[in-house]
């Protein structure tokens, strides 16, 4: 008995371990993702930094040189940026 | 007992090992030697356009022209069946032409300036594979193509403005297009160079497309 908790802790940290650098990846992603809408946008940011996923396809943002966005899909479909203080 | 260390020792080395793949992208996107290759298939008017008017290209004028000078003399008199698993080793390099596709299109014409000035009216311009081709991309994020889609529906809508009341000139929706071009290739050059030689091979022909009223509606409908 006390060896199948064993063997199941193991495969728990095992997921663990493996499910951390895709959860990275997927991270890395949707910040580049989020620089470069920015970035068509006009708008200043350098580098997406924190992304902070407030509903489906809205994000708030936090760029490198300190600036603050609000990234959503509105309801026409336009990706918005708005500027947040 | 002591395998377990052992085991958690392969599953930390395991771990570490899948997080190294995304770097290498931006590193492996420059020489471009295994894409152009491994895509071709896909891409229409690079694969075609390059074995067929080597002899009336001007090769000189592309910055290609250090590379592929050894293989295109040799490749052009061989038969063009034979040697090619042999020079789909070799190719990558000279896919690198951008304007490829339009050059086919003039190719009956002789002159090497003839070619050039034609390239307005290239009638090789696959729209629905660019089209699908620039859906299917992983350079891209999801988010920046909607934010792409809503600019060029914009772009179209300045069209449509122009065609019915004339208020911006060509000249401007030019610009639009030119920079908007320039936004879709510097996303698109780091990670899918042959996708964006596409895009630059295309753009003319798009624009010819955008620039004549009846050719735009007819795009439209």
């Amino acid at each position: 008995m006390n060896r199948r908790i064993v063997v199941f802790a193991q495969s728990l940290f095992a997921l663990a371990l493996f499910a951390a650098p895709s959860f990275a990846a997927d991270d890395e992603a949707l910040k580049k993702d989020l620089t470069a809408v920015i970035a068509l946008q006009g708008l200043p940011c350098g580098e997406v930094v924190d992304v902070i996923v407030q509903a489906e396809s809205d994000f708030a943002v936090t760029c490198k040189d300190a600036n603050k966005y609000r990234v959503y899909l509105n309801d026409a479909g336009r990706v918005v940026v708005d500027k947040q203080k | 007992m002591v395998r377990y260390p052992a085991v958690l020792l392969i599953l930390l080395s395991a771990g570490c090992a899948s997080v190294t793949p995304p770097q290498p992208h931006v590193a492996a996107a420059q020489p471009a030697a295994p894409q152009p290759a491994a895509t071709n298939s896909a891409d229409k008017p690079v694969e075609v356009a390059t074995p067929e008017p080597a002899a009336s290209q001007p090769v000189a004028s592309q910055p290609v022209a250090s590379q592929p000078v050894a293989s295109q003399p040799a490749a052009t008199p061989v038969a063009t069946a034979a040697p090619q698993p042999a020079r789909a080793a070799v190719k990558p390099p000279p896919v690198k032409p951008v304007p490829l596709p339009v050059l086919k299109g003039a190719a009956p014409i002789a002159p090497a300036v003839a070619a050039s000035r034609v390239a307005a009216t290239a009638p090789t311009l696959d729209l629905d594979a660019l089209k699908a081709r620039l859906r299917a991309t992983k350079a891209i994020g999801v988010f920046t193509k909607i934010s792409l889609k809503n600019k060029v529906d914009d772009l179209m809508k300045q069209f449509t403005e122009h065609y019915q009341g004339k208020k911006p000139p060509l000249a401007e929706l030019r610009l639009s297009y030119d920079l908007l071009m320039m936004k879709v290739l510097s996303l698109l050059q780091d990670s899918d160079q042959t996708l964006a030689s596409e895009v630059v091979s295309s753009r003319e022909a798009i624009w010819a497309l955008l620039a004549d009223e009846k050719k735009f509606f007819a795009l439209q409908g």
